[in-house]
């Protein structure tokens, strides 16, 4: 019988065990909010290949503990949650339902990359849980709201970023050739569409569209095509990665046309790197939303970004304008926080979200951010740059997106 | 050999009673977290009757487990099925694919054959995403969503099943054929083991038992798209089979909770950055492989062999026989 009497120990074990993880916390009222402090959550790439965006949730971070060191939100402190994903869905969707229902946090604050949001966009959705400023361009967040009423993004989507380029290129480059390099999926064919409405009818002027697989890194067969289309100007709708080699490839084989170089890969950093391989990038063209730290060094925005990281975020890098971003997103977490009610609901967090009018200090000196219930697109304008010396320089007026 | 065997099924029985009651002491987050570890328990029992007891390296099960998954998914979302009925159809489906990609096998052996299977774990997530009016692409599909509980009786339900099957399977047999060409093909043949129909049915039964643990995967995420079946899932469950022990289905439990709550656990810990983790999670499987290279089973093996050896010892000097496992 001692058998018996072993498999009863055995059970008796792990009961034990398993009663003590149990031990949840039991929580009343709205999740995550309590008289001291509110508790919010994101999944961002800690490690794996989107890594290089990890310093979005440490500049948001920072920025909520500068916050908090000010008197937070209607006197609650912010607890900002930070899980790594590794830009994995499969990872995406256990560590959001961590969040949910271990962690109980009031909402799912900026959360990154576009595949690992969409695979939690029907959880969080279905159980009203808030999935606020996602930190991806599609559309899809803004447009899709009637079906996801939980879900806002953030930045400024792609197919507006490529009605500007497509404007440009007609009014400001009238002898037009022009040769495309985008990335064969939802993401190139975003910017592809936003190009071909900003063009109208100087669409014509196309000459050649070349296109790579997303986990393609060597594009160079596709540059020496599109130059030897003939053709000046150079759209560039790819990944940091390949834009930093179509860069280089372009000045290796002696190609200078005027080049347009999406938002998602304009980091100063990338540029450095592209410069590093052999890349000319003068007077390359882009957009921008964020903050310009480069060319207002003095400014007093600049010195509190400067302050808030110097503290909150020591070792960052002045390079890397994901701090910037980070710095923007937060603000606009907090500003919407302080209107979701006090104390602060689910519905009042949608509610101030999808009620902005706000001028965030640190976008772009002249844009607005402005939502309503039907218009779900946080950041609409963008200003053109130019890379002048070893810098981004702005130009020209802030545009807003065509509807 | 008896007391062992009784001793064993008694261990089962604890263990599964243990399984049994875990969810009346679980928050509901956890209860998901152990359906989590009953998927990956299910996927590891297929790879192991493949990998373990047939010998056929395969670093593709996330595939088939993909091919369920999708089926459980178009069949409740696009065809108004409800849930249950789906595993089925998910197993034949599974089955289906394993004898189709177990053809190559006859022909490739060793690194060759795993590549193979690498290069279907690659194909069929890129085919969800191409065929997006069907699967619907990188947005995927939602499923009902239901309660930890659910998922844990679903989960740990079906594991249940698959495992006395596999057990029922390899014991007698056919699973005696399996361990000949394992062992050798040739030996295998010239007894008169049809290589061709065993590697195939190895192959089909072990795609079948993935694609059953690829169901309960998406109905634990309630949701689906192609990049939650990417090739760290298929890594995963090799090295849960073998961290489980390889040909022995004893260790199975051991392996899935390895790959499922070792990681979690590390990153709760709070001790390490995030960045450490995966060095963590590397560091052990070096460790396990280095110390236990017959992974849990043997562990298990010798807890039970020991004390009966001490008794033998004890009771009379004749020389023991060594069991092969």
């Amino acid at each position: 019988m001692t058998r018996i009497k072993l498999a009863l120990a055995l059970a008796v074990v792990a009961l034990g065990v398993s009663v003590s993880a149990g031990l949840a916390a039991t929580s009343s009222g709205t999740p995550g909010v309590t008289a001291k402090s509110i508790t919010i959550g994101g999944t961002f790439p800690l490690t794996g290949p989107a890594s290089l965006y990890s310093d979005i949730p440490k500049a948001e971070n920072a920025y909520f503990q500068y916050v908090n060191a000010h008197g937070g939100v209607n006197g609650r402190k912010i607890n900002f949650l930070i899980e790594d994903d590794a830009y994995n869905p499969a990872q995406t969707v256990p560590q959001t339902q961590k969040l949910v229902q271990q962690s109980k946090v009031f909402a799912d604050y900026g959360s990154l990359g576009t595949a690992p949001t969409l695979s939690t966009r029907d959880y969080l959705n279905k159980l009203g849980v808030p999935q606020v400023l996602v930190a991806t361009g599609d559309s899809y967040w803004g447009a899709q709201y009637k079906k996801y009423p939980w879900t806002i993004g953030f930045q400024p989507d792609y197919p507006g970023e490529g009605v500007i380029y497509g404007r440009f290129i007609r009014n400001k480059v009238p002898q037009a050739k022009i040769g495309v390099l985008i990335q064969d999926d939802a993401y190139g064919q975003n910017y592809y569409a936003g190009l071909l409405k900003g063009l109208g009818p100087a669409k014509s002027q196309i000459v050649d569209v070349e296109k790579y697989a997303a986990t393609q890194t060597d594009v160079s067969q596709q540059v020496v095509k599109l130059k030897s289309s003939g053709a000046n100007v150079f759209a560039l709708f790819a990944l940091p990665t390949q834009t930093i080699d179509a860069l280089a490839v372009a000045t290796h084989i002696g190609w200078k046309p005027v080049t347009f170089i999406n938002n998602v890969s304009n980091n100063p950093l990338f540029l450095y790197l592209a410069q590093k391989s052999g890349a000319d990038v003068q007077n390359d063209i882009s957009t921008t939303y964020l903050y310009d730290i480069y060319n207002n060094p003095k400014s007093a925005t600049t010195k509190l970004l400067a302050s808030i990281l110097n503290q909150y975020d020591k070792g960052w890098n002045q390079l890397d304008g994901n701090n910037i971003y980070g710095l923007a997103s937060a603000w606009t977490m907090v500003q919407a926080l302080k209107n979701a009610g006090n104390p602060p609901t689910r519905a009042g967090l949608m509610k101030a979200l999808t009620n902005l009018n706000e001028v965030n200090p640190f976008l772009f000196t002249g844009i607005k951010m402005q939502t309503s219930a039907g218009e779900r697109f946080p950041i609409e304008q963008e200003s053109l740059e130019q890379y002048k010396g070893s810098t981004w320089v702005p130009f020209g007026r802030v545009y807003t997106k065509v509807k | 050999m008896r007391a062992p065997t009784a001793l064993r099924f008694t261990v089962v029985g604890a263990v599964a009673l243990a399984i049994a009651l875990m969810p009346f002491v679980l928050s509901d987050y956890n209860r998901s977290q152990g359906a989590r570890v009953a998927v990956f328990f299910i996927a590891i029992l297929g790879l192991n009757i493949v990998t373990g007891y047939t010998g056929q390296i395969s670093i593709g099960h996330g595939a088939f487990m993909a091919l369920g998954g999708y089926t459980t998914a178009i069949l409740t979302h696009s065809h108004g099925w409800s849930t249950l009925p789906t595993l089925p159809v998910a197993a034949a489906v599974g089955f289906g694919a394993g004898i189709v990609v177990g053809l190559p096998a006859l022909r490739f052996h060793g690194v060759y054959l795993a590549l193979t299977t690498f290069a279907v774990a690659l194909a069929v997530p890129q085919l969800a995403t191409n065929y997006s009016h069907f699967t619907g692409g990188v947005e995927g599909l939602p499923l009902p969503s239901h309660t930890g509980i659910w998922l844990y009786g679903l989960g740990w339900s079906v594991a249940a099943v698959m495992f006395v099957l596999s057990w029922l399977l390899l014991r007698g047999r056919t699973g005696r054929a399996f361990r000949a060409v394992r062992d050798s093909e040739v030996a295998a043949a010239s007894s008169g083991v049809s290589l061709a129909v065993h590697k195939t049915l190895a192959f089909g039964v072990s795609a079948a038992i993935a694609a059953v643990a690829g169901s309960v995967y998406v109905l634990v995420n309630a949701f689906v798209n192609p990049d939650i079946f990417g090739l760290t899932l298929s890594l995963y469950i090799l090295i849960g089979a073998v961290v489980g022990g390889l040909g022995s289905l004893w260790g199975v439990l051991v392996g899935a909770c390895f790959v499922q709550l070792l990681p979690i656990g590390i990153s709760n810990s709070h001790t390490v950055s995030a960045q450490s983790v995966p060095v963590i999670f590397g560091a052990m499987v070096i460790l396990v492989m280095a110390l236990l290279p017959r992974g849990a089973a043997e562990a298990l093996f010798w807890a039970t062999e020991l004390p009966k050896r001490i008794r033998r010892v004890h009771s009379s000097s004749t020389p023991q026989r060594l069991e092969a496992q």
